[in-house]
């Protein structure tokens, strides 16, 4: 088997076990999902049941105009249930739950149809209600009609009762009148038979009572009686006033003389009263009567008024005690008002209420009854209504929570068990996929180890390459797996390894050799440098020498010639004092100009002296730059001279520093020469400039030159080795190398050139103005 | 009226019409509830019963009028006789059998233990009549089995069988041919109840409820009655006839007239009969108020009662008649309604005889004729007045007082006494008093009426409406012919015959005939006056009342 398989397989177990236990865990996890789900929902349901009972409650217990909002409220939570449970039917996962939601689905039906209905019979028992109160306050508004209708009838009454009483007193009066008359009467007829038939004195007032009872009669608007009654006196006083007795009689008012059998004018007149008084005497009865009836009406219309107001306001108490009844929805309390409301209806058929509204009220009470019952039915089918309904809700929320609590119990159930089969499938897996592991990496690691042997005795003896070649998974070879493959492989390599080696190991033998050659070809340039620069120097101080050496030369065969002279002279004794002093004189001043060039010729002597040794000496010490300088450039002065250059020094104060004078000075000398031999053109004398400064702890050194510069493309090669720009003038390309190589050996600094095309060059070089001590082992080591 | 074969029917197309306008009206009744309509008319007594077979007064009478229909009734405003509860009817060449057919789909009404289950049928006809005519009938015993009217009538005697034809068809067969048949049964005692509800009650022993709770087939159904206060009556929205323009009506009993005025005025009645004759000019001066009048055809007389001493002496009877001023009674108590009677018969009725004397007033002449028959002294005798206003008498007592006062002159002496309406009328048919004041108003438009009925031999019997107990053996023999006769000039000479023996006789002294009034509210529509002195509701109307508040305070507030 490949590796490849192999891995696939040691691999591929533990995926494929893990991928199984995600795929059940991921089953199961749906399942407990579901039944979480489930149980969130029957949570819910739960919830907006009991939320639905409390807006049933609201419902019942809101005022009618805001019934509705409750109702459709109720109808919405409702709604949602139903829904709710429509979807908990998705996550019925037994046959229990399922038919626990059917019969929560049927049970919530039955609630919305209860519910229903209660709005319905609520609806009812609200118009119900509404007419009661309508029927109540008809009744008051019919006992204030009744009341305002007493008042108007008591005004009536009075002024009635007023008519009847002035009609009494006028009938009184001709009642009073007429007796008065028969008195008088009576009294003059007696007075006549007392006097035998003489006319009575009483006839006067006879006369002023018959006019009374006329005015009395006329009061009473009977003023054709008046006029019998003013005749039929007349008739009686003619007639006792001594004519001849005749008869009078009232027919038509016409007296007539009739047969004297008839009635004589004093019983027509007495006749005449008792007629009147009979007529008269009842009409006072009878308005007696009727003024008594008239008052006794009036004071029963008032009682009758005030019983009507009783009604209206027991009607109203009773009203207010039954709302509040109903309100309570207290059915025994409101079925007792039924009981009070027939009493009520028979004490208002029972009084004597005006006939007008009696029949109203009475129906309006008996109305008020037969709604109060059909409402105290709607009341006990609305309170059984919502003994229903809470049934209804109570069996749905225990399902609901039941509902709940199995699908909780689910989710439960498959959270442990997927638990179980992780840990198991987990433990199954990881010891399957060890031992699988294991065989597949020793499979893999025996031969890994020996091609690693084998690798390794090979790394520790090159040697043993033919040997190896062969050796190198001679065992792990024969294999066909990617051991196989790599045995076979790493046996080519070795062997390539080998080849190449040997070819290395030959190119780098060539290389050294090479290399070697070239630090001795570069050594003998520099030390041939070296030695030109010896040898310009050698020639410049020849120069400088040759000079005084010259003079001295000059004047010292002066003397000779002088003493030669002299002696000769002295010889010639021909000596004079004049002669003499003379010749002192010329020897004085012969040996004075020998003293003093040859002194300068021995000052230049030892000044290249220490020049030249410190050109060959790589020995470091102290010393003052600027006077080191100063006989430094005077040993350069032959180099400027052939173009005309100048050199200056520009040292504001001298010090000391502790460096390797001969590298200095090579690099000083370079630059230098490099400038003359670069920056200017032929024929143009310029100026080069050697400045020193301090900075510190480091010495600033710029040499300066106002010559054409270096081009730009030059100037990051200037360092290059056998780079140069006049080669055709014999320059060998070393030069700024090896000033470049010092600066940053031996003289531990660093070197900048900084130039614009005809502007002139400044190479500044900086460095420490004390060696470190290591840097000067190191560089004296360098040096070697 | 033998011989007479007429038809009469309802155009089934009005019945229709008259169904629809029930239902409409009863539609804008429940629609509105609160504003219920309510006619008052201020009664001026108790109803003996409500049972209209048991009354002879037309206050009883009145009560039952609301309530019931007959099965031919009278014309409003006339005597003429038109369908009612039988849309048409024969009558055989021999005048002896009315064959009557129903109207259809009559309701009667319910009450509380009552609901009917069947339209009116031939069955309730036979029972109405059956009840009055035999003496064997179950429900003939109940509530004291007095029939006074029909039997005054002559009925029991005169139907010789009543049968139900058929469920919508009444055949009644008559001993003999009879003028008034007609007209008779068109009174209140023809009233038509109902058997089921009757057998419904004797099932329960209850069967007195018929005549307390009555159930018909009239426009308004019985409420409730309360002696001396009122008698409610609710509209009845299933009435054949259509639903009547009120939705109650009620009686409110108010015996005194003063008072009945005051009420009227004051809004709480609508209506008011016998207004005192003193209040007329009044009445017609106040804007609110209308007057009716109407010649109505009544006797108001005083009844000597013939079997009891002193008035079995006809010496006794003149010398009332002689001593009494009737003209003083008619000015000072009836006013310019009254007329002095001589007559049984009413001068506006035919058959009355204007020739008719008065004996004269003549009170020595009355002494001499008590003197002559043992009563030199006069003597004593109690007077009965009715407590109540009567069209032929406005009041009384004021009439028993003047009667007093002037037999007092002759030295009779009276003891005035009274007793409540239904009690007094009680005590008249049972022959109690020996002098009473009494009157009748005609229930049919014939002097049978009068004749025959107050002063024949068949209500001279105890509880018959003769309270003079007069029998006259000529005289009945007259006017029981002239029943007999159809011809009214042969009639009216029998009556005239008859009248003369009364006149002679003297079995009553006839005080006055009275037109009659009836003082109405100005809002009061579609009343008539009746000529035989009912007070009918039917097709009464309450026009939208303007001052309903304070109806009563004069016309200022109202709008013309």
């Amino acid at each position: 088997m490949r590796v490849g398989h192999k891995i696939i397989l040691v691999g591929g177990l533990p995926i494929t076990i893990a991928a199984l236990i995600a795929l059940a865990g991921w089953l199961l996890l749906a399942q407990a999902d579901r039944a979480r789900g489930g149980a969130v929902l029957a949570g819910a349901i739960y919830r907006t049941l009991t939320l639905s009972t409390t807006v049933r409650d609201e419902f019942l217990a809101a005022r009618p105009i805001e019934r509705t909002d409750h109702a459709e409220r109720f109808a919405r939570l409702t709604a949602e249930s139903a829904g709710s449970l429509d979807d908990l039917r998705r996550f019925a996962r037994t046959p229990d739950q399922a038919s626990r939601i059917e019969a929560a689905r049927a049970a919530l039906k039955d609630s919305i149809d209860q519910m229903q209905a209660l709005v319905r019979i609520t609806r009812e028992n609200d118009g119900l209600i509404a007419e009661m109160a309508s029927r109540a306050d008809a009744l008051v508004r019919l006992a204030d009609q009744a009341r305002d209708r007493q008042r108007a009838a008591n005004t009536d009454l009075v002024v009635s009762l007023t008519d009847k009483a002035s009609t009494l007193r006028q009938v009184r009066d001709v009642v009073g009148a007429v007796n008065e008359l028969r008195a008088l009467v009576a009294q003059a007829e007696i007075e006549a038979l007392r006097d035998g038939g003489r006319a009575p004195s009483g006839m006067v007032q006879v006369r002023n009572a018959a006019r009374d009872l006329a005015a009395a009669l006329k009061g009473d608007r009977r003023e054709a009686e008046a006029e019998e009654l003013l005749i039929l006196t007349a008739a009686y006083e003619a007639w006792r006033g001594g004519e001849e007795p005749g008869l009078v009689t009232a027919d038509g008012g016409h007296a007539r003389i009739v047969d004297s059998s008839l009635p004589s004018p004093v019983n027509v007149l007495d006749e005449w009263c008792d007629r009147v008084l009979k007529i008269d005497g009842s009409a006072q009865r009878a308005l007696h009567d009727e003024v008594t009836q008239l008052l006794s009406y009036a004071v029963q219309a008032n009682e009758t008024e005030q019983a009507t107001q009783n009604i209206a306001l027991e009607t109203l108490k009773l009203g207010q005690r039954t709302a509040e009844a109903l309100r309570r929805r207290d059915v025994p309390a409101a079925a007792a008002m039924l009981e009070d409301g027939r009493r009520l209806s028979e004490t208002a058929a029972a009084l004597p209420i005006s006939p007008l509204i009696q029949g109203e009220m009475i129906e309006a009470i008996d109305g008020w009854r037969e709604r109060l019952g059909t409402t105290v039915e709607g009341l006990r089918r609305q309170n059984e209504g919502i003994a229903a309904m809470d049934g209804l809700a109570a069996v749905i929320g225990e399902t609901a929570r039941s509902l709940n609590e199995i699908f909780i119990d689910d989710a439960d159930r498959f959270g442990t068990f997927l638990l179980r089969l992780l840990l198991v499938g987990a433990g199954a897996g990881l010891v399957l996929g060890s031992a699988a592991a294991l065989a597949v990496a020793r499979s893999i690691t025996g031969p890994l180890r020996q091609l690693q042997r084998s690798m390794l005795a090979l790394a520790a003896d090159p040697g043993r390459r033919e040997m190896g070649a062969g050796d190198v998974g001679a065992e792990v070879g024969r294999r066909r797996d990617e051991l196989g493959d790599m045995a076979r492989a790493t046996a080519m390599f070795v062997e390539e390894i080998g080849r190449r080696e040997r070819a290395l190991r030959r190119a780098k033998e060539e290389a050294d050799r090479t290399l070697a050659e070239l630090r001795q070809t570069q050594s003998d340039l520099i030390q041939a440098e070296k030695l030109a620069s010896l040898g310009q120097l050698v020639a410049g101080v020849a120069h400088e020498i040759n000079t005084p050496l010259g003079i001295a030369l000059t004047t010292a065969t002066l003397v000779r010639d002088e003493a030669r002279d002299f002696r000769e002279v002295a010889a010639a004794g021909q000596l004079s004092r004049s002669r003499l002093t003379h010749f002192v004189d010329r020897m004085q001043e012969g040996s004075h100009l020998l003293t003093a060039n040859l002194a300068r010729a021995a000052d230049l002597v030892h000044s290249f002296k220490q020049v030249a040794v410190d050109r060959v000496s790589d020995e470091h010490r102290r010393f003052p730059l600027r006077e080191w300088l100063g006989e430094l450039l005077r040993s350069l002065g032959p180099l400027l001279r052939r173009g005309g250059h100048r050199l200056e020094l520009e040292a504001a104060e001298e010090f000391e520093v502790d460096t390797h004078p001969g590298a200095l000075a090579q690099v000083i000398t370079n630059l230098v020469k490099n400038a003359v031999v670069h920056a200017f053109a032929d024929g143009t004398p310029g100026t080069i400039t050697v400045a020193v400064s301090r900075e510190g702890s480091w010495v600033r050194l710029e040499v300066r030159d106002d010559g054409r510069g270096i081009a730009a493309a030059d100037r990051e090669r200037i360092f290059d080795p056998f780079f140069t720009t006049a080669r055709h003038r014999g320059s060998s390309g070393l030069g700024m190398h090896i000033v470049y190589n010092l600066v940053s050996g031996q003289l531990q600094g660093r070197i900048a050139v900084e130039s614009r095309e005809g502007r002139g060059t400044v190479v500044r070089v900086e460095f420490p103005a004390c060696l470190a001590p290591a840097a000067t082992a190191r560089a004296a080591m360098a040096a070697q | 009226m033998p011989g007479m074969d007429q038809r009469f029917e309802a155009s089934p197309r009005r019945r229709a019409l008259r169904g629809l306008a029930a239902a409409l009206a009863a539609i804008w009744l429940s629609a509105a509830p609160a504003a219920a309509r309510t006619l008052v008319f201020c009664s001026e007594g108790n109803p003996e019963s409500l049972n209209p077979q048991l009354v002879t007064t037309t206050t009883g009478m009145d009560a039952a009028w609301p309530v019931f229909d007959t099965l031919v009734a009278f014309e409003p405003g006339t005597t003429t006789i038109r369908p009612s509860l039988a849309e048409a009817w024969t009558i055989s060449p021999d005048g002896r059998d009315y064959t009557f057919t129903l109207r259809q789909g009559v309701a009667f009404h319910r009450n509380a233990r009552f609901r009917p289950t069947r339209p009116l049928t031939a069955e309730d006809v036979v029972f109405s009549i059956g009840r009055q005519w035999r003496a064997d009938h179950p429900f003939h015993g109940v509530s004291g089995g007095q029939y006074a009217y029909f039997r005054d009538l002559g009925l029991p005697a005169l139907i010789e069988a009543v049968e139900a034809v058929d469920a919508r068809t009444v055949r009644i067969r008559l001993r003999e041919a009879d003028a008034t048949f007609l007209p008779n049964i068109a009174m209140a005692l023809g009233a038509i109840q109902s058997a089921e509800y009757a057998a419904a009650l004797a099932a329960a022993g209850e069967a007195e409820r018929l005549d307390r709770e009555p159930i018909g087939t009239g426009p308004f159904s019985f409420v409730a009655f309360q002696p001396d206060v009122a008698l409610r009556y609710r509209a009845f929205p299933d009435h054949w006839g259509g639903q009547p323009p009120i939705d109650s009506l009620v009686f409110s009993i108010t015996p005194n007239a003063a008072v009945r005025l005051a009420k009227v005025r004051a809004g709480e009645c609508h209506l008011m009969p016998f207004p005192n004759p003193g209040d007329l000019d009044g009445i017609r001066a106040d804007p609110g108020l209308t007057l009716m009048r109407e010649e109505e055809l009544n006797i108001g007389y005083l009844a000597l009662n013939v079997t009891k001493p002193p008035f079995d002496d006809l010496r006794v009877r003149r010398a009332v008649a002689m001593a009494i001023d009737k003209a003083a009674i008619v000015t000072g108590v009836y006013g310019p309604g009254g007329t002095a009677a001589r007559s049984p018969l009413p001068p506006n009725l035919w058959g009355h005889d204007p020739t008719l004397a008065d004996p004269p007033l003549d009170r020595a002449g009355a002494q001499r004729l008590l003197a002559e028959a043992g009563y030199p002294s006069g003597f004593e005798a109690e007077l009965w007045y009715p407590p109540v206003s009567r069209a032929y008498n406005p009041n009384g007592r004021r009439v028993a007082d003047m009667i007093q006062a002037d037999l007092a002159r002759i030295g009779v002496r009276l003891r005035l006494v009274t007793d409540e309406w239904s009690a007094y009328r009680s005590k008249m048919l049972a022959g109690v008093p020996k002098m009473a004041l009494f009157g009748w108003t005609a229930d049919n438009g014939d002097p049978d009426n009068f004749l025959g009925v107050l002063l024949g031999c068949v209500p001279a019997r105890t509880g018959g409406s003769n309270i003079a107990r007069w029998c006259d053996p000529t005289f009945d023999a007259l006017v029981t012919k002239a029943r007999r006769v159809t011809d009214q000039g042969t009639r009216a000479e029998l009556y005239r015959q008859a009248q003369a023996i009364f006149r002679r006789e003297l079995p009553w002294v006839p005080i006055a005939h009275s037109a009659v009034f009836v003082a109405a509210r100005r809002e009061v529509t579609g009343y008539r006056m009746d000529p035989l002195g009912r007070h009918i509701f039917r097709g009464v109307g309450l026009r939208e009342a303007p001052g309903s508040r304070a109806g009563t305070q004069g016309g200022a507030g109202r709008v013309p």
